[in-house]
């Protein structure tokens, strides 16, 4: 980066040079030529400047995938304390099988993808950074075949993949820490559990709503590429909406826009590009929970 | 006796292939056509607006058997709104009621035995390490995941992203 930065430098001043020289033989006034310099230096130094914006803002706040899984990883195991898993192996495999499959079919195809049920009553489902996705039991009984179950579990793919929440841990303290979480090997994971703490409230954090829709749309495209009927997600939105209001969904709505206006919003957006893709709703191999 | 099986097997399967919306009504979100034939290119029947009132018979892919006063027909499932008319308002104030107060949330916990997830919950949540690592212990690697998805003849699309509402 800082090569190319000296190399643009080096020939906005050979640039300048030549200029300077034609415009002194072409026998031009020394004001002009004072100003068109003073112009030329303007722009180098603004190149500069954009350059070493972008160098900063490309070095400090990435995190590397491992750092990002190591972050996850912490915040799942919160989760997990406040929900365990559903103690169903069967139901925790069929989870996975439909998730990495769905997950295989996005630009992160090779993350360390993790999904789960957990047992809990709430109409609910969560991302951690680095492919750490949970759905409720509740959320999961409401669910009719495999379609809707890959359309739930893609929307939650598509915070991942666009790291949403990430972003928001970024501009958290974590930020501050940039990019050394696992520098040292010894006690990588005792640094990551001081940043995160305990608590999980992260993955019940209210994202902008445009994330929100975005996640929505990501999840449509993902179901449809995976092979499965595009409207399942839409269908649980419409049943999310249609059951209305009681404690169970009180989280979900007080998170995400009402269903109803993201069923609508995806609508829009889905408009007839989907109108003739028959994909698989794969009703009969879905496993029913206990 | 044979009979009786019969129509129990008859029962079964009707159950089975009850479809999720049977009987269900409904409203267009939106003015949409009423198509012969679940396609986009199939015959328009009728033009439904927004509003109207159907009932929704059957599904297939992103379309629904409807009945409605103008005819019956297909509808695309994005053009309709499930359950009674208007009820987009009760939505709305149900949503006011969760925001000014969640205070039935600790009944349910009661009544139920099982946890609710709520907010406070989450924030004092401990870290739980055994349970993380029997959750990995069920991850499916992109080799078993392709394996499972060519025993549900799910085929890999190509399909592009859909790019933000333009407003």
């Amino acid at each position: 980066m800082k090569r190319t930065a000296g190399r643009v430098l080096f020939g906005l001043s050979l640039g300048l040079g030549l200029w300077a020289w034609l415009n002194a033989a072409s026998g031009l006034n020394l004001d002009e030529l004072k100003k068109s310099a003073e112009e030329l230096k303007k722009k180098r130094d603004s190149v500069a400047s954009d350059l070493d914006k972008k160098a900063k803002s490309a070095g400090l706040v990435e995190y590397s995938d491992d750092e990002e899984s190591a972050i996850g990883r912490q915040i799942a195991g919160n989760l997990l304390g406040a929900a365990p898993l559903v103690k169903d192996a069967k139901l925790q495999k069929y989870v996975n099988n439909v998730g990495t499959w769905v997950a295989s079919q996005s630009e992160r195809p090779d993350l360390p993808w993790h999904f789960g049920v957990i047992d809990s009553n709430d109409i609910n489902a969560f991302a951690a950074p680095g492919g750490y996705i949970f759905v409720t039991r509740g959320l999961y009984r409401m669910l009719n075949d495999e379609s809707e179950l890959a359309g739930v579990l893609a929307h939650e793919v598509g915070h991942v993949i666009r790291k949403h929440h990430l972003k928001i841990l970024q501009k958290s303290q974590v930020v501050d820490q940039g990019g050394k979480l696992l520098e040292k090997q010894v006690g990588g994971n005792e640094k990551i559990r001081n940043l995160i703490g305990s608590g999980a409230e992260i993955v019940a954090r209210s994202l902008d709503k445009e994330a929100e829709f975005e996640a929505d749309r990501i999840a449509v495209v993902l179901a449809a590429r995976s092979g499965y009927e595009a409207y399942g997600l839409p269908q649980v939105l419409q049943e999310i909406g249609h059951a209305g209001s009681d404690d169970k969904v009180a989280l979900l709505f007080k998170t995400h826009p009402h269903p109803d206006e993201r069923f609508s919003r995806l609508g829009n957006a889905m408009g007839e590009r989907f109108d003739n893709q028959k994909g698989q709703t794969l009703a009969a191999r879905f496993y029913r929970i206990k | 006796m044979k009979n009786t099986m019969r129509w129990m097997a008859v029962f079964v399967l009707a159950l089975l292939a009850l479809p999720v919306h049977a009987g269900d009504s409904g409203a267009m979100l939106k003015a949409d056509e009423l198509k012969a034939e679940p396609y986009s290119d199939a015959r328009a029947v009728a033009m439904l607006a927004a509003g109207d009132k159907v009932d929704i018979l059957k599904k297939d892919g992103g379309w629904l058997k409807v009945k409605s006063p103008k005819g019956s027909g297909w509808v695309r499932m994005l053009s309709i709104r499930r359950g009674a008319p208007g009820k987009s308002t009760a939505g709305a104030s149900s949503l006011a009621s969760l925001a000014s107060g969640r205070a039935g949330t600790g009944k349910v916990v009661a009544t139920t035995g099982i946890r609710g997830l709520n907010e406070e919950e989450l924030k004092a949540a401990k870290y739980d390490e055994a349970e993380i690592t029997l959750a990995e212990s069920y991850s499916t690697s992109r080799a078993e995941a392709q394996k499972f998805a060519d025993k549900g003849k799910l085929k890999a699309q190509k399909v592009d992203y859909i790019p933000g509402e333009m407003k």
